[in-house]
């Protein structure tokens, strides 16, 4: 089928967008620059998405990646923007792993996950099944950005991240989750933001930073 | 639909639920404790009807399949009921007292109950859920409910143990999620794109015909997920945190529910994946988890000098045990782990609300700077002492018993298996026994390290010359009667266990042996 060829083409440039947009991420040293990053990463992924849903006529994708461009291409972003406009942290973004180290890493990330997802890919539907591989090394990405960035924002981003990865592995493997699993999923990242937006606040307010190396009171 | 089971289903949903809106609007301390002992005893009825039921039917699916109740379900339902009444109880006057000394705002408390029963509602979805994904979002939800209940004081401490606890748990979590994404893959692959594809009622049926390829891989996903909630080492580092800094009937909960409730999330999953997988697979690995938990807690034990802390070590070294009891698995083991579950709950939520008193009372949580706790607080200090042994594994407490069970299974794990092979493997045995004397050694070694490193500093902080500016003596009050009520359950499920929830961890055992 040529016309399903072509959709399994444009399945896996979306999902290639999702991962470059991920190595931007991990690039960038502005933090605003990075939750926008985030919001047009999370455009690519309800492209994606939609582009499943219509090549394969499962309608409930399509309210999953509509939920997508409202929470995590307007709500979430917005979200942060106010965090960080309060925190008044529009700085660079603090590193433990400079950026060239940063990328070498997230390049040895992909092939790991490549080679974790090999014996299972060749099972997959037909049109995605390369992209669970992609979704994988998205999470680790998402990961590797928690471990290696130091503000509380990134930390956000690095798990909104994640959450992304594991998106596009549902939408990729099963063609999406049951739609009561994708709303709750939806909710809990939602107010997971909001939580850890206010904690963010909170840490400010307690220790005049929002840098989480500061955190050290509690030590073995 | 089972007419029967739904209506004490759709009390467990709606009652914490309810209190938790119905807190959030009132901060009348009396309306409060009439609200939370009205949601107590409606969850302990209903729990008891779906006991009843359950020894009837077996497993209930109700809410048009939405909840699938069976006995392992209705076992963790059981532990999750039982510290929840005693914890609620507990928090009254810990709260009153608190608002008292100006350490909480008077405001405060309702956001606490609602909190509360937040956290409840999600453990309590969790263990009813039929669908493995459904059981993932409760999970995230637990997270999400506890987080300022750890951080509820506002210390710099406080604050930092929830950061750490929130950025670990929801990664942790999100490792989960892929695993259960995993599930859904190799379940989809069978069934077609069918929205129940995720259930444990559908999943049980077509578990045989599942990948083992990448049952194996969400396995992995799953218990690095499930694993940091229970908080198995190598992922406990949030665990001394949060348990030395939130308060104390919220620590019991954790400590006692929450893990159990994580516990259970992954025997869920470990029960569908050993029907495609040989159940070495996820056995050794839960062993492997189980034992290093337990050695890792017995060292850390040694070096503590919070209270807190040393009993937030012994969680993590209890969850080994219990974790390792199911990793060897057979008849005995998974018995032995689960009855280890009810005990750790039980022991460690009197552990921590003893903690919670005499950190009011002393004022710090350093083992040095608490003395003569027999004079100072004797109901207390009883208490302590109890918790103390039944935590060292000492008789007559039932901990004793479950950690025999597991040690025992632990010794004898793979000789049924090789009395078969008698003429030919020999060597095969000779290595097969010389691995489970060491393997029952090393255990025997470190738990005897931390049965005298536990018991020292108990006995540290009960007897001796107290401070002189504590004040003595100790008046009875309602706070008192949690301690009372799990101190007696200990004492009492050693010598017998209730028929009820005998039967309840029977049908568990079979429903986890898949036989």
């Amino acid at each position: 089928m040529p016309a399903f060829d072509i959709g399994s083409q444009l399945v896996n440039l979306g999902s290639a967008l999702l991962l470059l947009s991920c190595f931007a991420i991990v690039a960038q040293r502005r933090l605003s620059a990075c939750v926008d990053l985030f919001a047009l990463q999370s455009v690519f992924l309800a492209a994606t998405a939609a582009l499943v849903a219509f090549l394969t006529g499962i309608h409930h994708i399509y309210a999953a990646a509509g939920l997508t461009i409202l929470i995590k291409a307007v709500v979430i972003p917005n979200i942060l923007k106010q965090v960080i406009e309060r925190l008044n942290v529009n700085r660079e973004v603090d590193m433990n792993v400079n950026v060239p180290t940063g990328l070498l890493i997230c390049g040895g990330l992909v092939m790991l996950a490549f080679f974790i997802t090999q014996p299972i890919i060749p099972l997959g539907a037909l049109l995605t099944r390369d992209s669970l591989a992609i979704a994988l090394a998205i999470v680790l990405i998402g990961f590797f950005t928690m471990i290696a960035r130091n503000k509380a924002v990134t930390q956000i981003i690095g798990f909104l991240v994640m959450e992304n990865g594991l998106f596009l592995g549902a939408t990729a493997a099963a063609y999406g989750m049951p739609l009561i699993v994708e709303l709750g999923v939806f909710f809990d990242v939602l107010v997971g933001t909001l939580i850890i937006g206010l904690y963010t606040h909170r840490l400010q307010d307690t220790f005049d930073t929002v840098d989480t190396s500061r955190l050290t009171a509690l030590k073995e | 639909m089972n007419e029967i089971a739904l209506a004490p289903v759709a009390v467990l949903l709606a009652a914490p639920l309810l209190t938790a809106l119905l807190s959030a609007a009132t901060n009348h301390p009396f309306v409060l404790r009439a609200l939370n002992l009205g949601t107590m005893t409606a969850l302990a009825l209903s729990e008891a009807v779906i006991v009843g039921d359950l020894s009837g039917h077996g497993a209930i699916t109700t809410l048009w399949g939405l909840v699938y109740l069976d006995g392992l379900s209705a076992f963790i339902l059981l532990i999750i009921i039982a510290i929840g009444c005693t914890a609620s109880v507990y928090s009254w006057d810990y709260l009153a007292d608190h608002v008292a000394r100006g350490t909480i705002a008077p405001g405060r408390t309702r956001l606490f109950f609602c909190l509360f029963h937040l956290f409840l509602f999600a453990m309590i979805v969790a263990t009813l859920a039929n669908s493995l994904g459904v059981l993932w979002v409760a999970m995230e939800g637990t997270t999400l409910a506890t987080a300022f209940l750890i951080s509820f004081f506002r210390t710099r401490e406080g604050l930092e143990a929830g950061w750490k606890y929130l950025i670990l748990c929801s990664v942790g979590i999100a490792l989960a999620l892929f695993g259960t994404v995993l599930m859904y893959y190799s379940s989809v692959r069978v069934l077609g794109d069918v929205s129940a594809a995720l259930n444990v009622t559908i999943l049980q049926q077509v578990a045989s015909q599942l990948d083992p390829q990448v049952l194996k891989l969400a396995f992995i996903f799953v218990l690095v997920g499930y694993g940091t909630k229970i908080g198995l080492a190598p992922m406990h580092s949030w665990v001394p945190e949060a348990y030395g800094e939130a308060p104390a009937p919220v620590v019991a909960m954790l400590a006692g529910v929450l893990e159990t409730v994580a516990v259970y999330a992954l025997l869920r999953t470990k029960s569908i994946v050993d029907q495609a997988v040989p159940d070495y697979y996820t056995g050794n690995l839960l062993l492997l988890l189980g034992l290093l938990s337990f050695v890792v807690a017995a060292l850390f034990i040694l070096i503590q000098h919070d209270y807190k802390r040393m009993f937030a070590y012994s969680s993590i070294e209890h969850m080994g045990i219990a974790i390792a009891g199911f990793g060897v698995g057979g008849p005995a083991g998974t018995f032995g782990g689960l009855f280890h579950l009810l005990n750790h709950a039980l022991a460690k939520s009197l552990a921590f609300f003893a903690a919670g008193n005499i950190h009011r009372r002393f004022g710090t949580r350093e083992i040095q700077e608490v003395h003569g706790m027999a004079s100072v607080q004797p109901i207390t200090a009883l208490a302590v002492l109890i918790a103390g042994l039944a935590l060292a594994g000492m008789p007559p407490f039932s901990m004793f018993l479950s950690e025999m069970l597991v040690l025992s299974s632990l010794a004898t794990q793979s000789f049924a298996s090789d009395t078969l092979h008698l003429g030919r493997f020999i060597t095969v045995i000779i290595a097969h026994d010389v691995r489970n004397l060491a393997v029952v050694l090393l255990f025997l070694l470190f738990a005897v390290a931390l049965f005298g490193g536990f018991i020292y500093r108990v006995v540290l902080m009960v007897w001796g010359t107290a401070p002189r500016d504590v004040p003595s003596g100790e008046r009875w009050s309602v706070s008192h009667i949690p301690l009372a009520v799990t101190a007696l359950a200990l004492i009492g499920l050693g010598w017998a266990i209730p028929e009820p929830v005998k039967g309840l961890m029977d049908q568990a055992v079979i429903v986890l042996l898949g036989r």
